[in-house]
């Protein structure tokens, strides 16, 4: 029982991180030294509740517990259905597929990068990333078989020509696709929260705030899914306009504006290796900025896109549930159950577009990110860092002779 | 219940234990002992303490044949001296309270712990 105990705790000790390690296995070596007994059952008691609060284990269960409640909501609204029927397979494939990959993915970002980095954005920024893809995929799996209804033919295909077999070979190619996409959206956010990545807070701020100002105003123009912004149920013809044009601008501003303030946000890290190996020449720092400045372009996008997606799905997922939010969305209307059908319908079919955001907001953010990082590189402060200089501002020299930065 | 110096009562009965011999190490289980706290308190104070470089921690060198190494505990320079102010500031602290008015320690919504008077809010 003693050994089987001891191995217990050494096995416990391994979740508690690094830094505080030395501190478990002297509490628990220090065991031997009290009497036999209750006394050392509650040395070791005490040695538990020491380990769980280092290892945050609360957290950790509370977070499965969550993960586990959501995915068990998602399979039963995904999983019943006759196996014949297309949106079945579909949405039984999303389930079988996506949530191990969501279960799995932060166990092997923490193998490759680390755990969480320190300080509240990253956290919320994952929680927000798995909330959006949860909410995603239970609407995902509600609206399938809404837009499967043989009804929502004429919408779902205009061609009526098309073999029934190539349209199923493209609707599992554009899931596979899907699926792919939310992996990679998973895996990023991940990767740039983890305390080994090299994307700063700041970075991380500043890409995730533009990226939702572009979900928010995307949501207003595409509410019920992405189509002809003139249809927007919600909007009056000039005000869907002008969101239109802030939408185009902070497409490809919003990834630049994101990129050009972390690049002249960044400074090199205080720790001297690290300051060795980012640093060690100007080159390096440049590099480090555009680094910067891509992270925050693609967040700005990435962010917005999910956004926009999650929204608009679970809004079209709700439409046939909630009459306020059909009331809500065609304000003054009075829609007969039929026209009220006939848009649940079309909006079901017409959410399918919201992949092409998934698919190529980001590669735009990136691209605008990596280019307003050079420009930010070229044209900037110096490497240092800081705000930008005064114009005329030039160094003054030593008595030296060497220039002087001030 | 906080003193004046920001420490807790447990945290300053731990620092007023390693006061005793600060140049010694001490170990974990002789700290419970004297404080009477509890494995699973003591060692997150230990731990703040730490992290605050009041306190060092280090292995045995030489553990006892057949029990495993120990894990040592003593202030640093720093620690000392700010367990010495803390310890200082408490007894003041608990000084006053006993030579408040006894009257004021039997009003309502007073409440008083091991003998030692927490003062009410405006008494002091």
């Amino acid at each position: 029982m003693s050994r089987l105990s001891r191995a217990a705790a050494r096995w416990a000790v391994r979740l508690v991180p690094a830094g505080r390690r030395d501190w478990a296995e002297g509490l628990l070596a220090e065991a031997d030294q009290v009497p036999p007994g209750l006394a050392r059952l509650a040395w070791r008691a005490g040695g538990v509740r020491f380990i769980a609060r280092e290892a945050r284990l609360l957290r950790v269960a509370a977070q499965v517990l969550v993960f586990a409640a959501a995915a068990a909501w998602i399979v039963h609204v995904a999983w019943p259905g006759p196996a014949s029927n297309p949106s079945t397979a579909i949405n039984r494939l999303n389930v079988v597929t996506l949530l191990p990959v969501l279960a799995v993915l932060p166990l092997l970002a923490r193998w490759l990068f680390g755990p969480a980095a320190p300080g509240r954005l990253a956290r919320v920024l994952r929680y927000g990333a798995y909330a959006a893809v949860l909410v995603l995929l239970l609407a995902k799996a509600s609206v399938e078989p809404m837009a499967d209804n043989p009804a929502a033919t004429p919408y779902l295909n205009s061609d009526a020509s098309t073999p029934v077999k190539d349209g199923m070979i493209s609707t599992w190619l554009s899931q596979s696709v899907f699926l792919l996409i939310v992996a990679v959206y998973v895996a990023a956010i991940l990767a740039f929260t983890a305390r080994r990545s090299r994307v700063t807070p700041g970075t991380l701020a500043v890409g995730t705030g533009t990226g939702l100002v572009l979900g928010a105003v995307l949501y207003a123009i595409f509410p019920i899914g992405l189509t002809n912004h003139t249809t927007n149920p919600l909007l009056p013809g000039y005000a869907a306009g002008l969101l239109v044009a802030l939408a185009w601008i902070l497409l490809f501003g919003g990834p630049i504006l994101a990129g050009v303030v972390a690049a002249r946000r960044y400074r090199a890290p205080e720790r001297p290796e690290q300051a060795s190996a980012e640093q060690a020449s100007t080159e390096q720092a440049s590099n480090a900025r555009i680094r910067q400045a891509a992270a925050a372009g693609f967040l700005a996008t990435a962010v917005g896109a999910l956004t926009v997606t999650a929204l608009g799905t679970a809004t079209v997922a709700l439409m046939p549930r909630a009459g306020w939010l059909l009331h809500g969305l065609y304000p003054g209307q009075h829609l007969t159950a039929a026209a009220a059908y006939i848009r649940e319908l079309t909006a079901s079919v017409r959410i399918g577009n919201y992949g092409l955001t998934l698919l190529f907001f980001p590669v735009i953010g990136l691209l605008m990110g990596l280019w307003a990082g050079a420009a930010a590189t070229q044209y900037g402060p110096d490497l240092g860092g800081g705000p930008p200089r005064p114009p005329g501002y030039t160094p003054a020299p030593d008595p030296a002779g060497q220039p002087v930065i001030r | 219940m906080r003193s004046p110096s920001g420490f807790s009562a447990q945290t300053l009965s731990v620092l007023a234990a390693l006061c005793e011999e600060p140049s010694q190490w001490q170990h974990g289980y002789a700290l419970a002992m004297q404080t009477g706290l509890k494995s699973g308190t003591l060692y997150p104070i230990l731990v703040r303490l730490a992290d605050r470089g009041l306190l060092e921690a280090c292995w045995q060198d030489e553990p006892v044949p057949g029990r495993p190494r120990r894990h040592l505990y003593r202030l640093t320079a720093d620690g000392a001296a700010s367990a010495a102010e803390a310890l200082a500031a408490a007894a003041r602290a608990a000084a006053a309270r006993a030579a408040a008015p006894a009257s004021s320690a039997r009003r309502p919504g007073l409440r008083v712990r091991g003998g030692r008077g927490v003062a009410a809010p405006g008494a002091s």
